[in-house]
């Protein structure tokens, strides 16, 4: 059925070469956990895929994977024609073309905001302290947070703190952008604020790889809707086809669990 | 009967011991952070054989009492193994181990502490795990660390005075010279306490505020 969906010509019609390929991936954790059996999916450029399934189905170890944090046992992983494989300054760059945003966050708290958002052109790109800040008051200013610049995280809601993470992300000018449950910490009123982010840079053309509870996002967003549980791709085609008439039953009992959810924005895995 | 002059006049006789003990201090505090942070990434970071000895260094430096360590280090290492540094080299050295091997388990709580999130957040920005512990890592394991640091500093400036037991002329040291001079103990032992107290009083308060600066802070 996975191969039956990636054969599907509209896809291939509408977008361009593929820039992410994850090619039959396994991944097991010391502790012996399986989270990734033998996982495939592909995201052309300017494409918005949406990685969806219940928690523990390993969305959250594959965008690790993809852009190398996590190592992987079998399969392959390419970023454009590069493959991304463990350590090292090659590993590195390709990390560099990757802008990643967290659940939680992550922002450095001992930073302002300008500080975060200026730190990968500073420290990685080695970027001038002019041309730094140029840039970091750019994209605080994109997320309409401009007026915050020298807030610590400490000091920002939820929301503004989020999008000061894509900010982040995107000062290494990314060619894609991996997004981990990024909604899933914020306050029910803060979603709206980051999702209209996340949409804007869909629209910009941005590749993006994003694994979420919100279906409404899902729905609207994506190009293209993949399943995951228990470490598998359960099934994958575009969000009219997911949501409107989903294959297999399992599919429809997930995404019947979730729509009856009266907040699965706010509910938090673990 | 207690001899105010004699009181006042311990205190010049007190000065150029209290030189030492200041030397000894900045001298001992500074080596003993770097020499605790490389411990506490080897226990951390390093390859599993590399960890555990510096794990038996610091456990042989904790588990000993410092009089010992010094005495061995000080009658020891000359006998058996020909090496003579001179007293106050000797009793730095010493102070650095004992030190560090404390100071080393403090850095090492607090680098733990820094959750994965914050290392994958720098990493996914392409920074090198070096880049990463450096700008992201450090600087808040260090503000973790700092008050129980400061309180290092102020015990390591008060434990100095067991150099004195070696010949080091340090403030204790004079303070007992003194008191076999004119055998006024009461007066030269007051003296030497009211020294000690005055000089580590302010920097007791200066942790204290840091204590208090970390809570607001978190």
């Amino acid at each position: 059925m996975t191969t039956d969906d990636q054969r599907d010509h509209r896809r291939y019609a509408h977008n361009g070469p593929a820039l992410i390929r994850v090619e039959e991936v396994f991944r097991r954790y010391p502790t012996g956990v399986e989270a990734l059996r033998g996982v495939s999916l592909i995201a052309h450029e300017g494409e918005v895929v949406c990685i969806i399934g219940p928690s523990g189905s390993g969305k959250s170890t594959l965008l690790r994977c993809v852009n190398g944090l996590e190592p992987i046992d079998r399969g392959r992983i390419l970023f454009g024609d590069r493959e991304v494989r463990g350590k090292g300054r090659e590993a590195r760059a390709i990390r560099q073309q990757i802008g990643m945003v967290f659940q939680s966050f992550e922002l450095f708290p001992h930073m302002t905001a300008l500080g975060n958002v200026g730190e990968g052109p500073r420290t990685v790109l080695r970027m001038a302290h002019a041309a730094v800040e140029a840039r970091a008051r750019a994209l605080l200013d994109k997320v309409g947070l401009a007026d915050k610049a020298d807030a610590l995280p400490l000091q920002l809601s939820g929301g503004q703190q989020q999008r000061v993470a894509i900010a982040r992300a995107l000062a290494m000018e990314p060619r894609a952008m991996l997004f981990d449950e990024a909604t899933s910490a914020l306050d029910p009123e803060t979603v709206g604020e980051v999702l209209n982010v996340m949409q804007q840079l869909a629209r910009e053309g941005m590749t993006m790889l994003v694994v979420t509870h919100e279906m409404g996002f899902a729905r609207s967003v994506a190009d293209w809707v993949v399943v995951m549980e228990n470490g598998q791709v359960l099934e994958e085609g575009t969000p009219a086809r997911i949501f409107g008439g989903p294959r297999l039953a399992r599919t429809r009992e997930f995404l019947q669990r979730v729509e009856h959810a009266p907040h699965d924005a706010t509910v938090k895995p673990e | 009967m207690f001899h105010l002059p004699a009181f006042l006049d311990a205190f010049p006789a007190l000065l150029s011991g209290l030189r030492v003990t200041i030397e000894l201090t900045l001298l001992v505090m500074p080596c003993a952070v770097v020499v605790a942070l490389l411990l506490a990434l080897a226990r951390l970071y390093a390859p599993r054989p590399i960890a555990n000895l510096a794990m038996g260094w610091v456990e042989l430096w904790r588990a000993t009492p410092l009089l010992l360590q010094l005495y061995w280090l000080y009658y020891v290492m000359p006998s058996e193994f020909g090496i003579l540094l001179p007293g106050f080299a000797t009793v730095a050295f010493g102070l650095i181990c004992n030190v560090s091997a404390f100071l080393s388990e403090n850095f090492r709580a607090g680098i733990a502490s820094i959750r994965a999130g914050q290392w994958h957040a720098g990493r996914a920005l392409g920074m090198s795990e070096i880049q990463a512990f450096f700008r992201i890592v450090m600087p808040q394991a260090w503000s973790r660390v700092l008050p129980e640091t400061a309180s290092m500093w102020v015990e390591l400036f008060k434990e100095t005075s067991l150099v004195s037991t070696l010949a080091v002329a340090d403030l204790t040291y004079r303070a007992l010279a003194l008191r076999t001079e004119n055998y006024r103990t009461l007066e030269v032992l007051t003296a030497l306490a009211v020294a000690y107290l005055v000089l580590a009083y302010p920097q007791a308060k200066f942790c204290d505020w840091l204590y208090r600066r970390q809570r607001v802070h978190e």
